[in-house]
């Protein structure tokens, strides 16, 4: 079988950075396989889909050193714009990746580019949006679509190309669990039935990784390991099982031989009966919202929501692209006003956008925390030492001195969220906090926002991950179309196989790796006896 | 919708409101563009504001600028470099003036709104290429800039700034021109990774109008055509007294002006749809 990426122990260095973000990379990817890439945050994996695409060292400049063969083309001799018409890569941030104003000519773009004859660009655009299901996405604006549909439209610019090798980077970060099911279906089947050979660098493994032909694992710029998904999650199961999808996780902390790989053969291995979840915390709420409604122009985004955020509690706010969630925080949070409704609020409130670059305001870490106490005049020597107890919190009290858009994005997103928990808000609302995060990230951040709620903040998490709301919260509120339809629910929701329901759920009725973990190792127990 | 028989209906109103003189005829064409402007997809409310401001501002203004008119209705206190003496031209000559900005304003605004960005950049792509792809990216990158503004204020109103002040504000730009660049440079890498300047582009062919829109551009050049002819023709006077309004060239240019306004809404308004 001809190969349609190989790499041949390839090293890139960015301009002045410290250490390669390559270092000796050897891999070879063979015409029609659908190839995993996982690893931690800042492992390389963006680095290889960029080298595979040329734009390292084309586009981004620095030192490369060894070969990268992309459809037959070296990409020392070819620049992006040459490889372009063999491979595609869709990027993880679909908003910035968009170039025209309308979806339909979006598509269009790359095919004008390749110097298409006229007639040939309306069909090929009109098959690869039908092929991601965007027919009906054709003549709106780019900018109005919602995330799942902007990463639709941007797959199907590139599929219009026609290319032989297709490269995604986290296609799933901004999709509600639906639409990120549909797209890694869309994948798979474009793999399987057009033959297009796919390299998918994913954090969200629990539908993919079985659908993989193989697996490969990056390490601080290294190949750390590649083989099957089964050789994988073996591989895996005794050091970076975070990596791997929860069941598996599961499985290898309880030390059971067999590790399944999806919910089906999770349930065939595991235990019969699940324990009962807990039942809803109780506590006064905080805030309580009553009939709100907000509309965005012509848009309702919001139609006589009621919900409130439990003090002490970590509250997962789960929900559809545009089902109104974010609106609802913002108005929590007093950043929106309510067109119709009301709004009670006990102490100070705190919203955590997004996108955490928002939050980066200042020249240094620390005078980023400090910004907030400022602007409520605390004096300064108070102001200096609650500013120096929340980066030690964070863990970023080595990094004080630096630049916030020097941090990695892990280390950005804390900072985020430090500066803004410096002010002791009674209730604190994160916007998808999880984006682009690697499981080890997610679960010392999950940790992080229980250890807020212990201290007797309200946290509001609103989120795509439902295996990071499963393992951070002991509350879940539910949203479809500006309405709120669980009210501060127990865990049981996201167990009871609907919408909502996260992997471990499904799989052991269970929702915590923890609870799922000690299930599985009773389990064990009772057959030795 | 297609550019053509928009740009030309617009234009003739933009003509209109700026060059003709009666002021009936000034009214129509401002009337016709507001209602092009209510018509089009929102967001359209900046644009009512900034029209119907600038032209409160205009009428208010105006008569303690002019110093014209022979029918005072008021006076006032002497004050240094205002005319105090009120006439009644002058109050009509601002009315109009106002009128004037509000047709103009909203002819634009209704063409920005109604027309097909892409195919305005795609004709302009036929004369120069190169100038329709930047106008393009800055025309992409401005929602996205405004996003990122907005996004911005959220961060700094939760951490409880008060942006109505002049430096909490300003100090917001550095960040928003960091980011701005940081945007241009992922959207220029994805155009690079998509093949942008690989060789030469596809010339997109102009796309047929279809029957309703080329009924609108028939309408739109009757208006240009009523217009041109009025211009010359209609020479009405606000200075030193009012002239008659209702002369046979100016009742005229009205019915042609409304005549044509409500047939091309009625096309524009069953083409949205």
């Amino acid at each position: 079988m001809s190969s349609a990426l190989r790499f041949e122990d390839v090293s890139y260095r960015y301009p002045d950075a410290a250490r390669p973000s390559l270092d000796g990379i050897t891999l070879e990817v063979a015409e029609g396989e659908l190839v995993l890439l996982l690893g931690e945050s800042g492992c390389g994996k963006t680095s290889l889909l960029r080298a595979a695409l040329a734009l390292v060292p084309h586009f981004h400049g620095g030192e490369l050193s060894g070969r990268v063969v992309t459809a037959d083309l070296d990409t020392r001799e070819h620049r992006p714009t040459e490889i372009a018409a063999r491979a595609g890569l869709v990027f993880q941030d679909p908003e910035s990746q968009l170039v025209m104003r309308r979806a339909g000519h979006e598509v269009e773009f790359g095919l004008e580019n390749l110097g298409c004859p006229p007639i040939e660009i309306e069909t090929r655009a009109a098959a690869a949006l039908a092929a991601v299901g965007a027919s009906h996405l054709a003549d709106r604006e780019n900018g109005q679509l919602s995330g799942g549909e902007q990463q639709r439209v941007a797959i199907a610019s590139v599929l219009a190309m026609g290319q032989r090798l297709l490269l995604l980077d986290e296609p799933t970060s901004q999709l509600d669990p639906v639409a990120a099911e549909e797209l890694l279906a869309l994948v798979t089947r474009i793999n399987r039935d057009r033959g297009v050979t796919v390299v998918v660098a994913e954090h969200r493994t629990s539908r993919i990784f079985a659908e993989a032909d193989r697996v490969v694992v990056m390490e601080a710029g290294r190949i750390g390991f590649d083989g099957t998904p089964a050789e994988a999650a073996r591989h895996l199961a005794g050091g970076a099982a975070w990596l791997l999808p929860p069941v598996t996780q599961a499985f290898a902390a309880a030390h059971r031989e067999q590790l399944p790989l999806t919910v089906r053969d999770a349930r065939r291995l595991g235990p019969p009966q699940p324990e009962p979840l807990p039942q809803p915390v109780g506590g006064r709420a905080v805030a309580m919202l009553t009939g709100v409604g907000h509309r965005y122009g012509e848009l309702e985004a919001l139609r006589g929501a009621t919900t409130g955020f439990t003090g002490a509690a970590v509250t997962a706010l789960l929900g559809e692209n545009g089902a109104g969630k974010s609106t609802l925080a913002r108005i929590a949070a007093g950043l929106v006003e309510p067109s119709t409704g009301r709004v009670e609020r006990d102490g100070l409130c705190g919203y955590v956008s997004q996108n955490p670059a928002h939050h980066a305001l200042r020249e240094r870490v620390d005078d980023e925390v400090a910004y907030a106490l400022e602007n409520l005049g605390v004096d300064p020597a108070q102001r200096r030492v609650r500013v120096r107890d929340e980066l030690e919190r964070f863990g970023l009290d080595s990094l004080a001195g630096r630049h916030p858009r020097d941090l990695s994005s892990g280390e950005r997103q804390r900072l985020a969220i430090a500066s803004v928990t410096v002010m002791r808000p009674s209730l604190l609302l994160l916007d998808e906090p999880t984006r682009g995060m690697d499981g080890l990230r997610k679960l010392a951040l999950a940790e992080l926002v229980r250890g807020l709620a212990v201290d007797g903040c309200a946290v509001a998490v609103i989120t795509h991950d439902l295996d990071f709301a499963a393992e951070a919260a002991a509350l879940v509120t539910t949203m479809a179309r500006g309405r709120v339809l669980a009210d501060r629910a127990g865990p049981a929701l996201l167990a009871d196989g609907g919408f909502f329901s996260c992997q471990l759920g499904m799989a052991l009725g269970c929702v915590t790796l923890a609870d799922a973990v000690a299930l599985l190792r009773r389990d064990r127990e009772v057959a030795r006896v | 919708m297609s550019p053509l028989p928009l740009g030309v209906l617009c234009a003739a109103l933009l003509v209109g409101s700026v060059s003709l003189s009666n002021p009936f005829a000034v009214a129509a064409c401002a009337a016709v563009s507001a209602a092009l402007l209510v018509a089009s997809p929102p967001p359209r409310g900046a644009y009512i504001w900034f029209a119907a401001g600038s032209a409160v501002l205009v009428f208010l203004v105006n008569p303690f600028v002019g110093v014209q008119g022979l029918t005072p209705i008021w006076s006032g206190p002497q004050i240094p470099l205002l005319d105090t003496e009120i006439t009644q031209e002058e109050l009509v000559f601002g009315f109009v003036a106002g009128l004037r900005l509000i047709g103009s304003a909203c002819a634009v605004a209704a063409f920005v709104r109604l027309s097909d960005g892409d195919r305005v950049l795609a004709a302009v792509a036929r004369v120069a290429p190169r100038s329709a792809m930047i106008a393009a990216l800055g025309s992409r990158l401005l929602p996205t800039l405004e996003g990122d503004a907005a996004g911005l204020m959220m961060a700094a109103r939760t951490r409880a700034a008060r942006l109505n002040r002049r430096r909490p504000a300003a100090a917001l730009a550095g960040p928003l021109v960091a980011l701005s660049l940081e945007r241009s440079l992922s959207l220029a890498e994805a155009m690079e990774a998509r093949g942008y300047g690989a060789g030469p582009r596809t010339r997109t062919p102009v796309q047929p109008i279809p029957a309703r829109q080329r009924a609108l551009l028939a309408v739109a050049v009757l208006l240009a055509l009523a217009v041109a002819v009025a211009i010359p023709l209609d020479g009405y006077r606000y200075y030193d007294l009012l002239d008659d309004p209702l002369t046979a060239v100016g009742l005229a240019t009205t019915a042609a002006v409304l005549a044509c306004g409500a047939a091309a809404l009625v096309l524009v308004r069953g083409g949205r749809r």
